[in-house]
């Protein structure tokens, strides 16, 4: 064993660690089981979408920046599409703005049912975390039926959406509705009286209003801290001055609460569908785009599962943009996981960081791919391998 | 002639190659329960078996920081503590191989020497994984340990002896969880801790350190190393079931007594979410032993009263 | 608080500077780099809104860099709009001091446009890669990315 032991012990998490499925780099410096320090690194799926955005026309765009993130595609489309669909003065039928609100909702379902099962499985309750996922295959049913895909659904079309509500549809949807309502509320038991999971989480990873705050944080975090920040209230888009939100908030501001918020948030997102179904106003699916767009800019806010996802459109008068900024609501909140970790136990680190419910793949995005120098050509198996055994045996 | 039986006893059946297949038989059983419970199909009954061989023929990389003698004995050390344990337990309702004043104590510090290996092998690497993952294995350890042994040592207690085969010809078929329900609890919980199953996972808390002290074991070591988990999981279940619910003399006995506490052991695996090392510790000493001492006390002075 | 309001109040907060309606719910104010903390700190002590984003736009034509920061208060939304010479390095004071969580924000538009910040806290690379070449700015719109 090396005599020499390191002043500072620094626990890495990623970029590959399993309590991360995505990859991000935290290092967190302990003593002991203490947390005394965290850093964060991130970058390890750039993709350089936002350099891409500005080489291809606006159509082109929209697939591209759906891709940006595999949970929350549909919130991505929505912001571009009505940013772009504002600086070319169009405005889209009110059918398909609320078949947007529809299919939000149903993301936020997935995504929320998603990050249940993620965070159960954090505080190492995998029951809960199996149940989870298991109900969550009634949303991407729902979803696979509506629009074809089970992740990046392609429902927004600029100036409108792809598909139509059937009756078969609507039943296929209230029917998903009454089992996943039914579970919910088994869910909300769960975490508000398992004792074993209260530990973990009841009075962990506290973040007061006033810290929630100062460090900026955006969606159902935020919320959990007693900030009603939410755009679909604040700033209606789509269909949502139509079918109003109502707000979920807790005070207590730690795990828990959040637990509670997201789950509540699947209430709210019940009814608001239900609401949709019964009240799809009738018409068109589509309003016509023009290829050119004038120059002009605009910004773009929607409510993601996440939290509020920010774009800044720029164009220039040609097919293309000038210029597309986003901002995620995972960057807002991973900021705040290097605060809350310092002075946690080691052991609630993963269970504070799957609190904001990063995303990785949303938050990296804007780099493009380094080619490299060409000494560097691709590794062989074989090569990979016999570096790892010199590796060791060095 | 006498040499090759013995031999043939330690190496095959009931020691040796037997140990091993119950061993990996109740695994199976272990995981495909906990995934029925949790809505899942489960692995097939040879997944235990087919894991061990993928185990034993990969290629075992040992890190440079490390001693290589130590990483290399600690694995062999700890399967044979754990089938050297089984020899003294009244495995699948065979009365035990070898059997003299005190085995008991010995069986428990050898089942120990699992968990004290897996400790030294991950302090063994400068791994930091490994490192906090040992940390946390040994104080876990200290914490279960002493209320687990208080709870074995009750039903010895009742039959004034430390020879396995008399504490269970003494109970004489009784079921000593009537009597003494708190030595049971505890010794099943210690079980959990033991075995490093939920909630007292928390020394391989994957989504915190990786695999815990385990976590740069590879191929062979780690074979090991599981293996003489699945035997100590089959031990322990035999001495709670012979100790505290009258004994397992026969193999449909044994069978039925030990799934029935498996059973429920996957119950509490289930249902639970991990501790925290801290929360661990705690439990333990707050309650465990305490609970575990007041009735050891209540057994000595009634012991003391009849006599 | 009311959209419309939320502007005015903003319009009071950005008296003495350019400021222009660029939507019905946007205000644009344009400022020199060194009235960028006193703006902010006015903006955080009326407790207006949040910092929602920093925003890069390389406007080579003008031979500008501008540097955008966008707060919002409900639905209405203040740009404050900072143009900088895009060589040499254009450099502004960190806003840091006064809003902490900037940090990550500053330290993206940093590392991607080649701006630097003043009394940052911290400006270490946070999304590309550790042996990325020096001086080279991806967003910007004349960066050579793929040359050896």
């Amino acid at each position: 064993m090396d005599t020499t032991v390191p002043q500072r012990f620094v626990v890495p998490i990623g970029p590959q660690h399993p309590a991360l499925k995505e990859p991000g780099h935290f290092e967190f410096t302990v003593d002991g089981e203490q947390v005394t320090g965290a850093s964060v690194r991130l970058g390890y799926a750039h993709r350089g979408i936002e350099k891409a955005t500005e080489g291809r026309n606006w159509v082109q765009n929209l697939y591209l920046l759906e891709r940006i993130c595999g949970i929350c595609s549909h919130v991505h489309a929505t912001a571009y599409c009505l940013g772009v669909e504002k600086l070319a003065g169009v405005t889209p039928p009110p059918r398909a703005q609320a078949i947007r609100v529809l299919v939000a909702e149903l993301e936020r379902i997935h995504s929320h049912l998603l990050w249940l099962g993620v965070a159960a499985h954090e505080a190492g309750f995998d029951t809960l975390f199996m149940y989870s996922w298991r109900d969550r295959e009634t949303v991407m049913d729902i979803l696979e039926a509506l629009t074809g895909n089970r992740v990046n659904y392609s429902a927004n079309l600029l100036g409108g959406v792809k598909f139509d509500l059937t009756s078969e549809l609507t039943d296929k949807i209230y029917k998903g509705l009454e089992l996943l309502e039914e579970r919910t509320y088994q869910y909300v038991d769960v975490v508000t009286s398992d004792a074993t999971l209260l530990q973990r989480t009841r009075g962990v990873g506290v973040t007061t209003r006033e810290q929630a705050e100062q460090l900026g944080l955006v969606g159902p975090t935020a919320r959990a801290s007693g900030v009603e920040r939410d755009i679909r209230v604040e700033a209606p888009y789509a269909a949502y001055p139509d079918f109003p939100v109502k707000v979920v908030t807790a005070t207590a501001g730690d795990l828990e609460a959040r637990f509670v918020v997201r789950l509540q948030e699947l209430f709210e997102a019940y009814r608001l569908i239900r609401a949709v179904l019964e009240k799809l106003p009738p018409g068109e699916l589509q309003a016509r785009m023009p290829r050119k767009i004038k120059p002009a800019e605009t910004v773009s806010r929607v409510e993601a599962p996440r939290g509020e996802l920010f774009y800044f459109i720029k164009s220039n008068g040609t097919d293309q943009p000038e210029r597309i900024k986003v901002r995620t609501p995972t960057l807002c909140n991973l900021a705040s996981v290097c605060v809350l970790a310092v002075g946690s136990q080691l052991a609630d680190v993963p269970m504070i960081l799957a609190g904001v419910d990063p995303c990785f793949s949303c938050n990296d995005r804007m780099v493009t791919v380094y080619s490299g120098d060409t000494d560097h050509t691709q590794w062989t198996w074989k090569q990979l391998r016999q570096y790892g055994i010199d590796y060791y045996r060095r | 002639m006498n040499a090759i039986q013995d031999l043939l006893t330690l190496m095959f059946f009931p020691g040796g190659l037997f140990v091993l297949a119950l061993g990996m038989s109740y695994e199976w059983i272990d995981r495909k329960l906990m995934a029925r419970v949790q809505n899942r199909v489960g692995p097939r009954w040879f997944q235990p078996y087919a894991d061990i061989a993928k185990l034993l023929v990969k290629e075992e990389v040992i890190p440079a920081d490390s001693n290589r003698l130590l990483f290399i004995a600690l694995p062999i050390l700890a399967l044979a503590g754990a089938l050297t344990a089984a020899l003294y337990v009244p495995l699948a309702g065979f009365d035990p191989l070898y059997s003299f004043k005190g085995d008991l104590i010995v069986t428990l510090y050898l089942l120990s020497l699992l968990t004290v290996c897996t400790g030294l092998a991950g302090a063994n690497t400068t791994d930091r994984f490994s490192l906090v993952g040992a940390t946390r294995t040994l104080t876990q350890l200290f914490s279960y340990e002493a209320p687990f042994l208080l709870a074995m040592l009750g039903p010895a207690v009742a039959a004034r002896s430390w020879q396995i085969n008399e504490i269970i010809a003494d109970a004489d078929g009784q079921w000593l969880l009537i009597v003494q329900p708190v030595g049971f609890v505890v010794a099943l919980i210690g079980l959990l801790g033991k075995l490093e199953i939920a909630p007292f996972n928390a020394p391989e808390a994957e989504t915190e350190i990786v695999a815990g002290a385990l976590t740069e074991y590879s191929g062979r070591g780690l074979a090991l190393f599981r293996l003489g988990r699945h035997v100590e999981l089959v031990v322990g279940l035999t001495m709670v079931a012979a100790f505290y619910m009258g004994g397992v003399s026969g193999l449909p006995l044994f069978v039925l007594k030990t799934l029935l506490l498996l059973l429920i052991l996957v119950g509490i695996q289930s249902l639970v979410a991990r501790l925290r090392i801290d929360q661990t510790v705690g439990l333990w000493w707050r309650w465990g032993t305490l609970l575990v001492l007041a009735q050891w006390l209540a057994l000595v002075i009634w012991e003391g009263v009849q006599a | 608080m009311d959209t419309q309001e939320a502007l005015k109040s903003a319009e009071a907060l950005l008296t003495g500077y350019a400021s222009t309606r660029s939507e019905e719910n946007r205000l644009d104010g344009t400022l020199a780099p060194e009235n960028l903390c006193a703006v902010v700190s006015n903006l955080v002590a009326a407790r207006w809104g949040y910092l929602m984003a920093i925003t890069g736009l390389d406007q080579v034509t003008l031979g500008q860099l501008e540097i955008l920061y966008h707060f919002g208060a409900g639905a209405a939304i203040l740009t404050l709009r900072i143009p900088l010479p895009r060589i040499p390095i254009p450099s502004v004071d960190s806003i840091c001091p006064i809003i902490p969580y900037a940090n990550v924000y500053e330290r993206e538009l940093g590392e991607m446009f080649g701006v630097e910040f003043r009394n940052s806290p911290n400006t270490d690379r946070l999304f590309l890669p550790d042996d990325w070449r020096s001086a080279v700015y991806p967003l910007r719109k004349d960066a050579v990315l793929n040359e050896e």
